[in-house]
């Protein structure tokens, strides 16, 4: 027995189900399946098996209709079976959420697992998904989240998500642009702080808010914009890779 | 009050006609209400004090927000210290001020002014040669890395880890004591070669990390 430890020591029934065991950490009651982010799981208990999301859906037809975002399939994977399941990210607070025939867009990097009675699709916004119908879903933020209700205008980075409200349009702030084409040094204001371009929300609804993080690599967002520039004609398209190229030479 | 608590890491500032706030850039993470944004630089004219505050440059670039509502502001997930004063001011690291109001007076302590001390005290606590003075009846919030604790001093002395040093308010001397031995010039020591004594009457607020941003 080690001595001065206050914390309790958990087993597999003494775990919370379907509950936090601390601000950082979740605990899954699973019995059946659940979607979970690929890495967000950090110990299980019992039966219990995780298959990658398009593996799993050459068995369970089913789950194309639930995940239908062939982007994100190799990131997450569905845990099957019985058992505790207890998933963080990165000692981020973790907190689930209830949506009772609702939708709500969030940052995929911050959404951890749902039920799968919840329909899962791509936002517009680039880096954003959408769940749709009923069930319970965990998602990590930097510090406690923030609820605040439109008209909002929110700093990408420090955007979590929004809920029943119209996706956000965005917002350019006239002041600061002024003041950069008048310096004539736009690079140098700050441009990559993001601070003249923000998302604005109107309508009903509400945004969530957490405080802005520093950006973790989300490996389907590169395909999401490369598959953008089909957008673009071959001499733009030259052009944009002429430019990254230059970028990618200055860092 | 302006400065609403919203959690550890996030500060809700009410911007008014009268109370423009300046803040770090890249730290507002949203707002509502008829506010603007504007980058304030070295030639900047208006809102007082601004100019030397910009003089601690380029690791330290502000904006000013204007307008009428209220922001949220928070800095990559590090934790808040709002400090309110009243006529007197606060030292602290340039690139830890998130926000205050923009009618506190700044200026920048810099290398050769007030001493070579303090030139030193910016070096060791690593986050640059600048310490700010703030000063006047208004409202500053900082960022630490873990939260801050604040420790009172009435007259006796302190040692702090240069490192976890945030800030301090009040008639204080602090002094950067090297202790030096033969077994730090090797490379085998304790790691707390240099400390920060503070002495006098004040309060001098520590972070809980000995991490630098």
């Amino acid at each position: 027995m080690i001595d001065g430890i206050e914390t309790p020591t958990w087993d597999a029934s003494s775990l919370p189900a379907d509950d936090n065991v601390n601000p950082y950490a979740f605990s899954i009651a699973l019995a059946g399946e659940w979607f979970v982010s690929k890495g967000a799981m950090i110990a299980y208990y019992g039966n219990v098996e995780f298959a990658g999301v398009s593996q799993y859906a050459s068995r369970a037809s089913w789950v194309a209709a639930r995940f239908s975002s062939p982007l994100y399939a190799s990131e997450w994977v569905v845990a099957a079976g019985q058992g505790k399941v207890i998933v963080a990210d990165r000692g981020y607070d973790v907190n689930s959420y209830d949506l009772d025939e609702g939708n709500l867009t969030i940052k995929q990097t911050n959404l951890l697992g749902f039920q799968t009675s919840l329909e899962l699709k791509q936002s517009i916004v680039p880096g954003f998904v959408t769940l749709i119908g009923t069930g319970k879903f965990l998602a990590s933020s930097n510090g406690p989240v923030i609820f605040v209700e439109p008209p909002f205008r929110a700093d990408p980075d420090a955007l979590l998500g929004w809920a029943d409200c119209p996706s956000p349009s965005q917002h350019y702030d006239h002041h600061w642009m002024a003041q950069s084409f008048m310096a004539g040094i736009q690079g140098m204001f700050g441009r990559e702080s993001g601070e003249e371009r923000q998302y604005d929300f109107t309508g009903a609804g509400t945004v969530l808010m957490q405080s802005s993080e520093q950006l973790r690599v989300d490996g389907a967002l590169m395909k999401l914009v490369e598959s953008q520039t089909n957008l673009l004609d071959a001499q733009s398209a030259g052009a944009l890779g002429h430019r990254l190229v230059q970028r990618s030479q200055q860092q | 009050m302006t400065y609403e608590v919203v959690n550890s890491k996030v500060v809700r500032v009410q911007v008014s006609q009268a109370n423009p706030v300046l803040a770090r850039r890249g730290a507002m993470l949203g707002y509502s209400g008829q506010v603007a944004f504007r980058p304030v630089s070295g030639a900047a004219q208006g809102i007082g004090g601004m100019v030397g505050t910009m003089m601690a440059g380029e690791s330290n670039k502000m904006m000013v927000a204007e307008g009428q509502g209220s922001v949220l502001y928070g800095f990559r997930g590090l934790y808040v210290t709002v400090i309110d004063l009243t006529g007197d001011s606060l030292v602290v690291e340039a690139d830890r001020l998130l926000a205050h109001d923009a009618n506190l007076q700044t200026g920048v302590e810099m290398v050769g002014q007030g001493g070579g001390r303090s030139a030193v005290r910016g070096a060791m606590t690593g986050q640059g040669l600048f310490t700010t003075r703030v000063s006047g009846n208004g409202t500053v919030s900082v960022l630490s890395h873990g939260g801050t604790f604040p420790i009172q001093l009435n007259g006796e002395t302190v040692g702090v880890d240069p490192q976890a040093y945030v800030a301090h308010t009040g008639a204080l001397q602090v002094d950067l004591k090297a202790s030096v031995g033969m077994r730090d010039l090797i490379g085998r020591g304790s790691g707390e070669a240099f400390q920060l004594h503070v002495s006098g009457h004040g309060t001098v607020y520590v972070q809980a990390s000995e991490e630098k941003f």
